[in-house]
């Protein structure tokens, strides 16, 4: 691509909540400030004057902003749409309408943890399933398109039937994705308690699989335990067949996000993505964006990571599933193992099944 | 009864590497890829020119263009019109 197609913004350092896994905070890489209206408002012009298509809201917490809306018009105005990452708490009325009279918003994605407070706010605190629930019906009510993300930890995994009855039967979601709590920001100082266990991962495997036959795939994954039943029985059954390798096998290929997208923290640091906020490859308004995104060598050298055979690291010798093995993702290799060109160790599936007791 | 059309000047046109496009309508999320004659035919969408005068022009630009040159822009042009790209300015 000649330039991002998604500019993925964590947009304000603030939020209403402090919930335990939250990737955000307590990122020694991140100086947590608010930039000002205007430097975003000359960032989407360049957005815009560029071709990029679509900008992602989060932050913190986005609805935090007072200026959401002149920040929604520059967006608009720059002829991008929008989709904003929410924990619903704060959502309004009148910003929830506004919304809806750009005609620009994807979704509002809204963090739902628990079919009830009890469950849902041992994570995210007092209060926070009242809010999450409020904000869903004022987005429904001016008809919004709503997803519902819910984030797996060990204190919630014995709730997913019941909220997948909430979401999918009660409040008659046409779907909601999951992934789970994994080891960044928030969750590495939280990890012992709300990490899940290897029970736990089998346990939500299970029953993410079982409630997908139930609801006819209405549940999604493109991380967390239900992302991986899928791989990793796609993977065993490669291998039972003595399969050829995956077209993205056998390389630190990844999701290969930074090949489609970048991303800006709220301080204005542009990463090529969340979850790589310790790569700093510039700042908007002082850095072009077309620039970076073409002749970055720190980013190139990212793209180029997919050339790194598995096969190479001590961490991969002998393992029978490295043809179907993309290393996965960058920014939890590094947060394990402080090196980004690192397969992770966390969804991997040698690890896994020696972890897993024989039947 | 001819048609004369113009791009919705909402629509982004991005033009990437290795010969290709997008032309991107961010009021419906509608997108349609295309090629550098696509790009062209796009750029002459600009509520003065006939559909015919389009294709004389691209016959006049471009040597060795096919016998159903006409056909195939037409089909394009009509892909545009469908998913808002376009709209007819007027009808002659």
């Amino acid at each position: 691509m000649r330039m991002p197609r998604t500019i993925d913004v964590e947009l304000t350092a603030r939020c209403n909540l402090r919930c335990k896994y939250c990737y955000f905070f307590e990122n020694p890489d991140i100086e947590y400030i608010d930039l000002p209206t205007d430097e975003w408002i000359r960032f989407f012009d360049e957005l815009g004057s560029i071709g990029v298509m679509e900008v992602t809201l989060a932050g913190g917490e986005p609805f935090c902003r007072d200026d959401l809306k002149q920040i929604i018009d520059s967006i608009v105005k720059n002829r991008m749409r929008f989709t904003l990452l929410s924990n619903g708490g704060v959502i309004t009325d009148d910003i929830a309408a506004y919304i809806k009279q750009t005609g620009r918003c994807n979704s509002v994605q809204v963090s739902l943890d628990g079919s009830c407070a009890e469950i849902h706010d041992t994570g995210r605190g007092h209060g926070s399933f009242t809010g999450a629930i409020r904000g869903l019906g004022i987005l429904q009510k001016h008809d919004i398109k709503t997803s519902v993300r819910y984030t797996i930890h060990h204190l919630n995994v014995g709730d997913l039937e019941d909220a997948a009855k909430l979401l999918l039967e009660d409040l008659a979601l046409p779907g909601f994705s999951t992934n789970a709590a994994s080891y960044f920001g928030n969750c590495r100082k939280n990890a012992d308690e709300i990490m899940l266990t290897h029970a736990d991962r089998i346990k939500a495997m299970k029953t993410l699989v079982d409630l997908n036959k139930k609801y006819n795939r209405r549940i999604s994954a493109a991380a967390g335990p239900l992302a991986e039943a899928k791989h990793f029985d796609k993977m065993q059954k490669a291998f039972d067949e003595n399969a050829p390798a995956f077209t993205n096998g056998g390389h630190l290929t990844a999701c290969g996000c930074y090949n489609s997208k970048l991303s800006v923290r709220c301080d204005g640091g542009i990463t090529p993505c969340t979850m790589l906020p310790n790569i700093t490859l510039g700042f908007i308004n002082k850095d072009k964006i077309i620039d970076i995104w073409q002749n970055s060598p720190t980013l190139n050298e990212l793209r180029q990571r997919n050339q790194i055979k598995l096969s190479g690291f001590e961490f991969c010798k002998g393992c029978n599933f490295v043809d179907y093995c993309t290393g996965n993702c960058p920014g939890l290799a590094y947060n394990y193992t402080r090196e980004v060109n690192h397969p992770s160790p966390d969804a991997c599936y040698r690890n896994f099944l020696q972890n897993t007791p024989s039947p | 009864m001819e048609e004369i059309y113009t791009r919705n000047p909402v629509v982004v046109l991005r033009e990437e590497f290795d010969d290709w496009a997008i032309l991107y309508n961010p009021d419906n999320a509608e997108a349609v890829g295309t090629n550098p004659l696509g790009v062209d035919v796009w750029k002459r969408l600009d509520s003065q020119k006939s559909v015919g005068e389009i294709v004389a022009g691209i016959k006049q630009e471009y040597t060795n263009v096919p016998e159903n040159a006409e056909v195939e822009i037409l089909e394009f042009i009509q892909k545009l019109l469908q998913r808002g790209l376009i709209g007819i300015s007027t009808t002659l």
